[in-house]
């Protein structure tokens, strides 16, 4: 069964997009659910609400279930905002989105102690910024009071702990095959981050291209160890970036990911003990 | 429909039998009329309506809540019943009692409304808990006395105990045994004392010394742990906490959600409407507003600039304490506002037992880390 494509579409443009896999954003949450029919939930996957800025009353009377993105804009000014959101997490589960810049691990802080589910929007991150998401790894890895997902980390680790390889790319929603993103113009790209950039191949086939790309350059890429998962994610858009940092985090996940195999191999269930 | 409920503290009434000295309410003669009762819940039940709530919660307290006669209770629950029904919602009645009042004639109203169960509360030492006129000896002689009736007529027991100086002095053993193995009581919670409403001599000695009042803590939930939690013996907030680390449900006390103010409301006998039953009688500045006068609890709710002062404060508090660099936020997120108001007079500031918090989540952790090598041996329900 071939999963369909979803939309990323803003609520402006939910009947041109109906009958299909949907997710809505807007600044204002009670625009989307305005504009929402009942036949739209059924392909609904979730809301994304943009910043903290919108009247969030009737959101919190709205009992649909449906999961809420809630993207950050402003970590600094919208860090207080997030415990306005805190009652929305009895009905439906929710995730904040914060952009990877100074002061985002503030964020990811509160988010995961009001049960939200974290997605960091990384792009090239600069050593500073390595730093603050090594601290936030740590937190993932070792705060027993942390029960929440923080992707891309969260998938990754288990992408080691399983030797599943599974791609940045589709971690961050921003594959091809999966989900779609339509810009506020109607324009179709591949994700937020990628909106408005002129893409040097289509749409549809563009991973598979910049990776075919990136190996045949026979650069950092080519005999990077973390290749399966990251599928030169950090390489757009400057080709240059240096993924130095980027490696140490992946191997951090890898050794963590080891250890935590090695300590479930060595303890046996009671009663299938080997005999002597 | 959501899956929790709304919950209501609900005082039916200001008059008390009791003359206890850390008390914060502001007592009077007000009670709740049949009359009002039908409003307040009629109101309530538009607002769970209007926010989809299918289950409403009721806590009802006084005053003294058993200075409204049993026969009253009856009629009340009647009323709520086909309020209820008529509205295709559920409601839960819990009660919290002194016990100086009780006898054989709420067995029935206990047993029809309560589902046969009274959290009340006691003292060891009792120092300060005294009848009108009399002293915390006489207290805990009638406290006793109806308490062992109860129980005797198949009720259980719920108990609520302020530490004071003496219990700090006091070997934990000691205290843990006077409830379990002297009184029955399987079920009990320590909470700690703050200097809400009118001020005399006792207040003036909280919050409690942080160090002494930790190490109290800490070895009361070591005996629990050795002596009553494999026998099903509940104190709180212990076993709340060693669920939390266990399993990660946060079934915690009103103190360390997210932000109470999302949780429950107060309604006072005159129909006033605030955070809880400190803020109704104590602090008429923090009232939202007044049920019986309002069109609706929604809009009573969303327009009082006291609630909003109470919602942003978790969020003041990630900026001006240090509470964003606390591993324990998710459980705590700055404590209890009314605790921050009635020491420090800013209801902006962390929970003043914050110490006190911190040492007992880091040892309930420690415990619940240990917990695993025995599983087997401890009850499913922790």
């Amino acid at each position: 069964m071939i999963a369909s494509i979803v939309y990323n579409i803003p609520a402006t443009m939910i009947e041109a997009f109906r009958g299909r896999d949907i997710i809505v954003r807007s600044i204002d949450p009670a625009e989307i659910l305005q504009r929402l029919g009942q036949d739209d939930l059924k392909r609904l996957a979730y809301l994304q609400i943009l910043g903290t800025g919108g009247d969030i009353d009737s959101l919190m009377r709205w009992e649909h279930p449906i999961p809420v993105d809630l993207v950050i804009q402003h970590p600094e000014s919208d860090l207080p905002l997030l415990y306005r959101y805190a009652p929305l997490i009895a009905e439906r589960s929710v995730r904040v989105s914060v952009r990877v810049a100074a002061g985002f691990s503030n964020v990811v802080k509160l988010a995961l102690s009001l049960n939200f589910a974290v997605k960091l929007e990384v792009s090239q991150p600069e050593p500073a910024a390595i730093e603050e998401l090594l601290q936030v790894v740590n937190l993932y890895l070792h705060q027993s009071t942390v029960s929440q997902p923080i992707e891309f980390i969260h998938s990754i680790f288990w992408s080691f702990y399983n030797r599943t390889p599974v791609s940045l790319w589709t971690i961050q929603e921003e594959d091809p095959a999966r989900v779609r993103y339509i810009t506020d113009s109607g324009e179709e790209t591949l994700s937020r981050r990628l909106a408005g950039a002129a893409l040097k191949y289509g749409v549809a086939s563009f991973i598979k291209e910049f990776t075919e790309e990136l190996i045949g350059e026979k650069q950092e890429c080519g005999d990077c160890a973390f290749f399966e998962n990251c599928a030169g994610y950090f390489k757009w858009p400057r080709r240059d970036y240096r993924c130095d940092g980027v490696k140490v985090l992946f191997q951090t996940l890898r050794a963590a990911a080891g250890e935590l195999r090695a300590d479930i191999a060595s303890f046996s269930t009671p009663g299938q003990e080997s005999r002597p | 429909m959501k899956a929790l409920p709304f919950s209501l503290v609900l005082l039916a009434t200001l008059g008390c039998n009791a003359e206890c000295e850390y008390c914060f309410e502001s007592k009077s003669d007000h009670h709740l009329t049949l009359d009002q009762l039908s409003t307040v819940i009629q109101k309530t039940m538009d607002h769970m309506a209007l926010n989809h709530f299918e289950t409403l919660s009721i806590y009802w307290q006084g005053g003294e809540v058993m200075m409204m006669p049993p026969e009253w209770f009856e009629q009340a629950h009647g009323i709520i019943q086909e309020i209820a029904a008529s509205r295709n919602r559920h409601v839960k009645n819990y009660i919290q009692s002194n016990m100086i009042s009780y006898s054989r004639k709420w067995n029935r109203v206990l047993a029809d409304m309560f589902g046969n169960s009274v959290g009340s509360s006691m003292d060891f030492p009792n120092l300060h808990r005294k009848i009108k006129g009399g002293s915390p000896k006489a207290y805990e002689r009638i406290w006793s006395r109806n308490v062992r009736e109860a129980k005797d007529a198949g009720i259980e027991v719920g108990v609520i105990s302020i530490p004071n100086e003496q219990t700090l002095d006091m070997d934990a053993e000691r205290f843990y045994a006077y409830f379990v193995n002297e009184l029955g009581i399987t079920d009990f919670q320590i909470n700690t004392p703050f200097p809400g409403g009118s001020q005399n001599d006792v207040k003036t000695g909280f919050p409690l010394e942080t160090h002494r009042l930790s190490r109290f803590m800490v070895d009361l939930a070591d005996v629990w742990l050795a002596q009553g939690f494999q026998r099903g013996v509940r104190v709180g907030p212990f076993d709340q906490l060693l669920d939390y680390f266990v399993h990660g449900r946060q079934n915690l006390l009103c103190i360390w959600r997210d932000n109470c103010v999302n949780e429950f409301v107060c309604v006072d006998p005159r129909g006033h409407v605030a955070q809880c039953d400190c803020w109704v009688t104590g602090y008429p500045e923090y009232r939202f507003g007044n049920i019986l006068d309002a069109g609706s609890l929604s809009d009573l709710l969303r327009n009082s600039d006291a609630r909003r002062r109470l919602q942003a404060r978790p969020g003041e508090l990630i900026l001006k304490e240090d509470c964003l660099d606390c591993i324990y936020l998710t459980i705590c997120h700055g404590g209890c506002p009314v605790r921050a108001y009635t020491v420090h007079g800013d209801l902006f500031r962390k929970d003043p037992y914050c110490r006190l918090y911190r040492r007992l989540f880091q040892h309930m952790e420690a415990m619940a880390a240990n917990l695993p090598l025995r599983r087997n041996e401890y009850p499913d329900s922790i």
